[in-house]
């Protein structure tokens, strides 16, 4: 299976910035580059989505069921990534609130 | 995401089911079909399915119990066909008897009624996979 946003991408930033040394290294790992990947992998199954309706529309091998299929995986793997976005974004406010 | 193994197996299952009804809807549109490009009259076609390893799972365990469903062939099943009477049927032979298929349109029908049924119980397996995955991403609102 191909690793998903939730699985794969998502878990490694937050480990590298836990790691005080390697801190030239790891800098790339932000929350901006999480989302990123979680973006492209969510795009990803868009895409994938996208072309099962389109052969099916075309008459091609794809059938009915596989496509309806690919737009759930689409649609659950957006969902998951809108809450990701939501927690950073939750994040983010709560910092920005801070008073100083 | 792991959903997405359930996902695969409903899908398996769908395909399956869909590839049975196209059997049978076969069956039932040649149930007088006479003569057939391979010679004979034509002849019931039965769906074989077979259990295939997933080894998608990440799950050692689950990896060597989830089995999806392959269409492994689709066998021809020969005896039983029909002789009718029907000297001046084109496709008579010298004795004047026509073959007619052996499809029984009744168990056709019963064969349709399970396959829609099981392609329904796949159907509410995936929203019901699917709902899970909606529920677990309700965690914490």
């Amino acid at each position: 299976m191909k690793p998903t946003a939730v699985r794969g991408e998502w878990i490694a930033p937050e480990s590298t910035i836990r790691k005080p040394a390697g801190e030239q290294a790891t800098s790339k790992a932000s929350f901006g580059k999480a989302l990123t990947d979680a973006l492209k992998d969510v795009n990803q199954l868009q895409f994938e989505a996208d072309q099962a309706i389109r052969n099916l529309e075309v008459g091609k091998t794809g059938s009915l069921h596989e496509a309806m299929i690919a737009l759930e995986k689409a649609d659950i793997s957006f969902r998951a990534m809108m809450q990701v976005r939501n927690k950073i974004l939750d994040a983010y406010q709560e910092i920005m609130r801070m008073q100083v | 995401m792991d959903f997405f193994t359930s996902f695969r197996i409903c899908g398996s299952g769908l395909e399956a089911q869909r590839a049975k009804m196209d059997v049978v809807v076969s069956n039932l549109a040649n149930v007088n079909t006479t003569k057939t490009p391979e010679g004979g009259p034509y002849k019931r076609k039965v769906i074989v399915l077979t259990a295939e390893a997933l080894n998608e799972s990440f799950d050692s365990k689950l990896r060597d119990a989830l089995k999806k469903v392959h269409v492994e062939s689709v066998v021809e099943e020969q005896e039983g066909l029909r002789q009718v009477y029907d000297p001046n049927h084109p496709h008579a032979n010298e004795q004047g008897f026509v073959a007619y298929p052996n499809v029984n349109v009744v168990s056709e029908m019963a064969d349709m009624i399970t396959a829609s049924r099981a392609y329904e119980a796949s159907v509410t397996a995936f929203d019901a996979t699917k709902n899970m995955a909606l529920k677990t991403l309700d965690i914490g609102k």
